[in-house]
């Protein structure tokens, strides 16, 4: 029976095609945007998480609060502490550095340009991996000698020297109002995604290149940040506390005096406002499937007007109140699981055109899909309930009299 | 099979026995109220028809006999009095067990043929046992045989409106024999025929009450009405004459209607033996 009844329903939505088409609009319009702006919301979760992935997800800083009104000349960190850090820590800490960074104005030859010099050890390799195309990377002796070579990205190399191979060659800039001559003793490569080059910002017209944090630390040795990799991800709470405690200990301040900051916790905040951001305007377009229900609420009252003979007949010939009730049900759920399929085509062909247009890989959840289309029969059944019951409820002989 | 559909239909329990006795009105008294004013459609009626006749119910427009015959197919109930339509008192029954009456017990014609259109010939005659839960298949093949044996077998799928209105009325009376009922009930069946068509419907209900169905018409033609053998005549809600009609029309004999109303099968008609 309930194979007629979809056979009945699917025959009834033909009948009229133009009809059945404009009242699934709603819902069509309903789950393709629900679809759409979910899709959209997990595509940029994903890239995020990913993103995290990327710049290292394990990677934290700490500094002196900012709150903190009895500033000491003591409290900044200094390259010796950092080696107790990480000696106190052991393999919990994958890399330490003073996150150091400087931005001037280079010179080669008749070439000027910025350049992003990020202070760090031989040791940042294992935790943000490169591919050194040419030379090679900073090592012990650059750091402990305080040599002024650089690694420099081949985008850099090629614009400042117009060749990737840069190796050898050298360039003039002033770094805290010194003037030095600097050699490129490695280039690397680093694959990023579009979405992350986006995101890391960093304009195609400043050059970036690694230079031993020593150089960057000195005069005085003395900085502002620790910024660490730690081995493992799993408890970052717990290595955080234990960090910040021993900073205190080591600084004779209290461990709640210090500031930090985990990619793992940004990394929870942005998720967290991304989800309540699509779901917010998920449910804004959820509220496009009410009206879609309300539509084929008013189309089927029209219909069981217009069929109150063909009730009557069916009532004569020995239909039952729920027979009709259910055709009628059915006949609306089908029509509302129409529209939800023909949203759910629209909006997955739309997001993965618009993804492919943007190269970036589209995510979308098949529970969604599910999802969506179930919420849609349901949305028919629902706002079929009331003209179904008119028409199961209607007296043989008034329906058979109908004209 | 037909014992696994009977057994899913709970209203069943009301189809029980043949009697020899297919309608007996006892006293039936139908009253319209309008509020203001009440009309009575009926006033105590007694009639009985017995199993196989081929009655006509005549009179004119007010008479009654709409009336009597929606009471008669189950649409209506009486105000007053009983009727019981193969032994089976329609007034207790809810109104879907009505439902179930009138599935297996009674096969419509009615004036306007109200086959359900944009549906195909073959899915009106289906109908019926859609609601008697037959199967699919033997549905169909059914269907197939009854539009056959009233000569659409070619137009088995053409919807109604490419139907002339004789070829919709043999559609129509191809649905009533569907579910094999013991009654078929006629209201007006030829009042929007040409009289060429008429006689050809006619015919046919006289080829299907003489395989042993019983028929009842419902008319205000005295030459339909002639094709019956016993015409009760209305007037005012009252019977005024119930008479033996001794010469009914013949059909001229080109309806071979052999195998249009094959009654019940033995095996199928032995559990409801009895009365």
């Amino acid at each position: 029976m309930l194979i007629e009844n979809m056979a009945m329903a699917f025959h009834a939505i033909r009948a009229n095609k133009l009809r059945s088409f404009l009242t699934m609009l709603g819902i069509i319009i309903g789950i393709g945007s629900v679809i759409a702006i979910v899709s959209i919301g997990d595509t940029m979760r994903t890239m995020f998480t990913d993103l995290y992935k990327d710049i290292g997800i394990t990677q934290a800083y700490v500094s002196y609060g900012y709150w903190n009104d009895d500033w000491r000349q003591s409290d900044y960190f200094t390259l010796d502490e950092l080696e107790l850090i990480r000696e106190a820590f052991g393999d919990e800490i994958a890399y330490i550095d003073s996150n150091a960074s400087v931005s001037t104005e280079v010179h080669a030859g008749r070439m000027s340009m910025n350049f992003q010099f990020q202070g760090i050890t031989e040791r940042y390799m294992d935790v943000q991996p490169v591919n050194v195309i040419y030379g090679r990377y900073l090592n012990e002796g650059d750091l402990l000698g305080r040599r002024k070579n650089v690694v420099m990205s081949a985008e850099s190399a090629e614009m400042l020297y117009g060749t990737e191979n840069a190796v050898g060659r050298t360039f003039r800039t002033t770094i805290y109002g010194y003037t030095d001559e600097y050699t490129v003793i490695g280039v690397y490569k680093k694959e990023m995604s579009p979405f992350q080059r986006l995101m890391m910002g960093g304009s195609s017209d400043t050059g970036e290149a690694y230079i031993p944090e020593t150089i960057l630390t000195w005069p005085n040795d003395t900085f502002y940040y620790c910024h660490v990799f730690a081995a493992d991800s799993a408890d970052m709470t717990d290595f955080m506390n234990r960090l910040k405690a021993y900073i205190a200990k080591i600084k004779d301040r209290n461990p709640q005096d210090y500031y930090s900051n985990t990619a793992v916790e940004e990394m929870g905040s942005v998720d967290s406002v991304m989800g309540a951001l699509s779901a917010a305007v998920g449910g804004i377009a959820a509220i496009s499937l009410v009206v879609g229900g309300i539509g084929i609420m008013n189309i089927m009252l029209v219909s069981v007007t217009e069929r109150t003979r063909e009730i009557g007949i069916r009532k004569a010939l020995g239909a039952r109140t729920r027979d009709v009730l259910i055709q009628f049900l059915t006949e609306s759920a089908i029509l509302s699981a129409c529209g939800g399929v023909i949203g759910v085509t629209l909006a997955v062909t739309l997001v993965t055109v618009l993804g492919m247009a943007l190269s970036l890989s589209v995510v979308i959840r098949p529970a969604v899909i599910v999802l969506a289309v179930s919420f849609s029969a349901v949305v028919g059944l629902f706002f079929g309930i009331y003209p179904a019951s008119k028409a199961a409820k209607a007296d043989p002989i008034d329906a058979l009299r109908y004209e | 099979m037909f014992d696994q559909w009977r057994k899913k239909e709970n209203e069943d329990s009301v189809l029980r026995p043949e009697c020899e006795d297919l309608i007996r009105l006892d006293n039936l008294v139908k009253i319209y109220d309008t509020g203001a004013v009440q009309v009575t459609g009926l006033d105590h009626i007694n009639l009985t028809v017995r199993r196989g006749e081929f009655v006509a119910i005549m009179g004119h427009s007010g008479s009654g006999k709409s009336t009597l015959m929606n009471i008669m197919g189950c649409l209506d109930r009486p105000t007053e009095g009983h009727y019981f339509l193969d032994g089976i008192d329609t007034a207790e029954l809810s109104s879907d067990a009505l439902s179930a009456v009138r599935n297996r017990k009674i096969g419509f014609v009615f004036q306007s043929f109200n086959l359900i259109s944009r549906t195909s010939a073959l899915k009106n005659v289906e109908l019926p046992m859609t609601y008697a839960r037959i199967p699919r298949q033997k549905r169909a093949d059914r269907a197939m045989e009854l539009l056959e044996l009233v000569g659409l077998k070619e137009r088995a799928e053409h919807m109604p409106n490419e139907l002339s209105g004789g070829q919709r009325q043999r559609v129509a009376i191809a649905r009533a024999l569907a579910n094999q009922p013991p009654l078929i009930l006629a209201d007006e069946p030829t009042g929007n025929l040409d009289t060429a068509a008429s006689v050809e419907i006619m015919e046919m209900f006289s080829e299907i009450h003489k395989l042993g169905s019983t028929v009842v018409v419902v008319t205000h033609e005295e030459n339909i009405a002639a094709f019956t053998d016993r015409i009760v005549r209305f007037s005012d809600g009252r019977i005024v004459s119930d008479e033996k009609n001794p010469n009914p029309a013949e059909g001229s004999g080109r309806i071979h209607a052999g195998k249009l109303y094959a009654p019940r099968e033995e095996s199928e008609r032995e559990e409801e033996e009895g009365c």
